[in-house]
């Protein structure tokens, strides 16, 4: 125990419970330091749940039960942290729940059934979950709220058993058990009548794949025929790629621009949009100087930290939030730090690892598990690869097409869509920028996209010598593959290819089936 | 009932995807075009010097080379595509041109193209963007599409004539088919029917997988012997059912649900006759690129269609199909694996029993049935249910 890498044996927190035995040590410095940032989630929760109509929404909402877990998520996330690396990953998950807080607590604000509050209600334009918000970059007065995100997504980060009640309403009302599983439950919690009713408008996107695009019929039958909310089919090109489909991509952007318009009242506002965009380039740069840190011998920025903090960043806050920029600027300052003093996230770095698929949702601190148990490092992962574009921060005209890229270029979707390329050849090319020997390739089954590629991925990884280490998993049912059984296939794979020992042992098996 | 002349020579077309026919045309020096999907506007694969073919697996066996490469998450209809086309079953095809219409199938031509399955010298891919909403963006799309992913590679490679005269030709040609296999199906809104569901089915899957040139003769003949044709004098069928859903080019769907006393008097899904066999209707004032793409577009029951008037539409034309062909249920049916059908299934069923008060039975199935007992069980007890409500005079 102390202030030294890997000083605790991490797996002997585990009980057969919900909660783990205790807190890590960290030494007198990072364990204060944690502590300090523990009370403040604490604080969030606290300042979010005193208002009587968030109670209410408590009790209201099955899913928000899963809101008690949030500390534990952040635990999860920074097991075996210290100096910068702990520091980077809680300006990262610290602001992350802040914005779901309050993500939140508007919901509730201008739900019907919870605060009724309408003035808010009809200045709000409710997002998909997995959307591209771009399309609010020009209306600073308007509030794009996703409902899905605090209702299904954020809740399985937080208990992965979260969502497994709505993908059985959702199959009780005669939907196919072999669909991916988050639209799954998406429609599962809009047939449950369990989402938070608001909102002027809607905008739904065809986004990561055939299922997403077609939860939202359900949603919308819900949203739009019974709720009186009317709703925009944002249709963004699949070939994503090519030439021809980009002015059809703009036309889409102007067409919701004009519908936000009409059904809000509010008028697009280009200052407020080149503002936002001047923050979106921001924080790609930042982005692009950690993966370009990440290169190197002493990666910084990475793992589930930065796909969750990229998926936040980049999709949902859009350069709408000068906190993320700043949180950006801090992140960057740290990483500078930690890679001057040359500082390792675990004491051994043993394999460099790409991290390709859809990762496992209800097991999003695999990665770190990846590099506490095994020291294998995940370099980046196949969602924080996304645009690296530089927006227009002064041509109106081009902005329209800058929206409508982003748009089709969300996280996963650039990868899922677009032909084979962008996810199969380019995986190869980021092997060899990040000079990874690894990949862990995450086989979410049920995504047809990514499944559909499976012979290819062995093929070629084989021939370029890489070696391929397939985590399959079910996204957000744990009990279809447990936490155990995607840890055992690397260890399988760690123990009979590489015939490798455990860097902590005592990770190799862990009774967290119980555990949020 | 007498069998009908040509069924067994229909039948026997679709036991293979290089059929008599197919090589008949390429003997005569026409380019096969080969397709997997209803959203490609079929007369602009059959112009002057070209026909299309909608692949199919018929007689699939073993899809376990597919299944290495796709995995077993995957419809089978992409697999057993995916395993002929290893097999070498498509060498015949001259190009292959694809929607991105589900993932599904953009992987399984994907595969196709890395795995280097097709061997002809000068075959090419052609992968191309499809509207997923009714509107004017949408129709701009579909037209740029079908002009840079289909005219202009057929010009360029085959030199094919893809004027708008020539167009106009393949849409008459169409128009011919088309309004056969409509005539045709007409009867099944008998009481009595004089043709079976599955006769039908048989006739108009060979519109999709042989040069349509070469059948307008036997069609004709069709038709006109049906003019003539005796049912038996009692009819062998206890309902009448809509059949709806993905894709179904197995031979035994109908005829399965047929055997099991479910007359399908409606055939609502790919491959099908509803809309894929509705006449395309030209005026003069217009290109005829554009006004194909727009009737493709309007029409299209293609689960893909994500804006909220196509998916009610969806449901009011199995209604509208339901009442002109007097059925007393729905079938609503779907490819296991299929994810856009897997929710338009779930929710097809559910309005079209509850607002449009229809008996709806609501199944998934592999590609090939064969025969199946799960299936058969599934069909006869809804028969039952049917007629049990019909006896107590329940609502439909």
């Amino acid at each position: 125990m102390g202030k030294e890498l890997g000083s605790e044996r991490l797996g002997s927190f585990y009980t057969t419970g919900k909660v783990k035995r205790r807190r890590e040590w960290r030494g007198v410095k990072d364990t204060l330091y944690d502590y300090t940032r523990w009370l403040h989630i604490m604080g969030i929760l606290a300042k979010f749940i005193i208002k009587p109509r968030n109670i209410k929404a408590f009790f209201r909402y099955r899913w928000m039960s899963n809101y008690l877990a949030a500390p534990m998520m952040v635990d999860r996330h920074t097991q075996g942290l210290r100096g910068p690396q702990l520091r980077i990953a809680h300006t990262e998950f610290d602001l992350v729940m802040e914005d779901v807080a309050k993500l939140l607590d508007n919901l509730f604000r201008g739900d019907r059934r919870v605060g009724n509050n309408k003035k808010f209600s009809d200045k709000v334009v409710l997002m998909d979950e997995n959307e591209m918000t771009a399309v609010m970059m020009g209306f600073p007065t308007l509030k794009g709220l996703s409902r899905e995100t605090p209702a299904v997504y954020v809740s399985v980060l937080l208990n992965q058993y979260a969502a497994c009640h709505y993908i059985d309403v959702a199959q009780e009302y005669g939907l196919s058990g072999d669909v991916c599983p988050m639209p799954e439950a998406e429609a599962g919690v809009s047939i449950d009548d369990d989402f938070p009713v608001l909102g002027a408008c809607a905008i739904q996107c065809n986004t990561t794949c055939d299922g997403s695009l077609m939860g939202n019929s359900v949603i919308s039958k819900r949203l739009e025929l019974e709720d009186g909310v009317p709703c925009f089919q944002l249709a963004a090109p699949l070939r994503h790629r090519e030439d021809d489909v980009q002015e059809y991509a703009a036309q889409e952007i102007r067409n919701c621009i004009q519908f936000i318009e009409e059904k809000t009242g509010e008028k697009w506002d280009w200052d407020y949009y080149f503002t936002c965009a001047k923050r979106v380039n921001e924080s790609t740069r930042h982005r692009m100087e950690w993966l370009e840190m990440n290169k190197t011998d002493y990666p910084q920025v990475f793992g589930s930290n930065l796909a969750l903090y990229t998926e936040t960043n980049y999709m949902a806050i859009c350069g709408k939030m000068q906190e993320f920029v700043e949180a950006d600027r801090k992140i960057s300052a740290l990483a500078e730090q930690g890679y001057k003093n040359k500082t390792m996230a675990v004491k051994e770095y043993r394999h460099r690892a790409i991290i390709w698929g859809v990762q496992s949702h209800f097991y999003m601190d695999f990665l770190i598990w990846l590099q506490n148990c095994w020291g294998i490092v995940p370099l980046t992962d196949m969602l924080s690869m996304v645009s690296t574009k530089i927006l227009s921060e002064d041509d109106k005209e081009q902005a329209i097409y800058d929206m409508a890229w982003l748009t089709e270029n969300m996280i996963m979707r650039n990868r899922t869509h677009g032909g084979y390329k962008v996810l199969l050849d380019e995986l190869w090319e980021f092997c060899e920028e990040f000079r990874a020997d690894t990949v862990i390739l995450w086989e979410h089954m049920s995504c047809k996209a990514l499944d559909g590629m499976h012979g290819q991925f062995e093929e070629k990884a084989r021939e370029k010598g890489i070696h391929l280490i397939w985590v399959s998993h079910d996204l957000f049912d744990p009990r279809v593959i447990s936490r155990q059984e995607i840890r055992d296939q690397v260890n399988r794979y760690m123990r009979t290819v590489f015939r490798e020992e455990p860097l902590d042992p005592t990770l190799e098996v862990i009774s967290d089936e119980h555990s949020w | 009932m007498k069998d009908l002349k040509h069924l067994y020579y229909f039948e026997k077309l679709l036991e293979d995807a290089n059929n008599e026919l197919v090589r008949q045309a390429q003997s005569e020096g026409r380019k096969c075009v080969a397709t997997v999907c209803e959203n490609i506007p079929e007369p602009l694969l059959n112009l002057p010097g070209i026909f299309s073919v909608r692949l199919r697996a018929p007689r699939t066996g073993s899809m376990e080379m597919a299944t290495y490469y796709m995995t077993s998450f995957l419809c089978e209809y992409t697999r057993a595509i995916l395993e002929r086309a290893i097999e070498g079953g498509y060498n015949f095809a001259d190009c292959i041109i694809t929607p991105d219409g589900c993932s599904m199938l953009n992987r399984c031509v994907e595969n196709m193209e890395l795995l280097k399955t097709m061997q002809k010298e000068h075959f090419f891919y052609q992968y191309m963007e499809i509207p997923m909403k009714a509107d004017d963006n949408g129709l701009n799309l579909y037209t740029l599409q079908c002009r840079n992913h289909i005219l202009t590679p057929l010009h360029g490679k085959f030199g094919i004539d893809t004027s708008d005269a020539a167009i106009r030709k393949a849409v008459e040609e169409h128009n011919r088919v088309c309004s056969l296999i409509r005539r045709i199906g007409e009867y099944r809104k008998e009481e009595n029917p004089r043709i079976t569901g599955y006769e039908y089915h048989i006739i108009t899957m060979a519109t999709y997988a042989a040069p349509k040139y070469l059948l307008l003769e036997k069609l004709e003949e069709t038709l006109e012997e049906l003019k003539t044709r005796k049912p038996d004098a009692k009819n062998p069928y206890r309902a009448r059912v809509v059949l709806v859903g993905s894709e179904v080019d197995d031979v035994d769907v109908v005829r399965l649900m047929e055997e099991c006393g479910a007359y399908v008097c409606a055939d609502r899904f790919c491959y099908g006759s509803f809309p894929g066999r509705d006449t395309i209707e030209l005026n003069e004032e217009e290109d005829a690129l554009t006004q194909i793409c727009r009737q493709y577009m309007y029409r299209g029951q293609c689960a893909r269609y994500m804006n909220q008037d196509k998916i009610q539409d969806r449901r009011k034309y199995v209604d509208r199909l339901a009442k002109e062909y007097h059925a007393d249920g729905i079938v609503y049916q779907q490819m296991k694996f299929c994810d856009p059908w897997a929710y338009e299934r779930m929710l097809g069923t559910q309005i079209l029993r509850d607002e449009y008060h229809y008996p709806v039975l609501s199944i998934d199935r592999p590609y090939a049935v064969g025969q199946s007992g799960q299936l058969r069980t599934r069909v006869q007890a809804f028969v039952e249910s049917v007629e049990i409500k019909k006896i107590q005079g329940g609502v439909k």
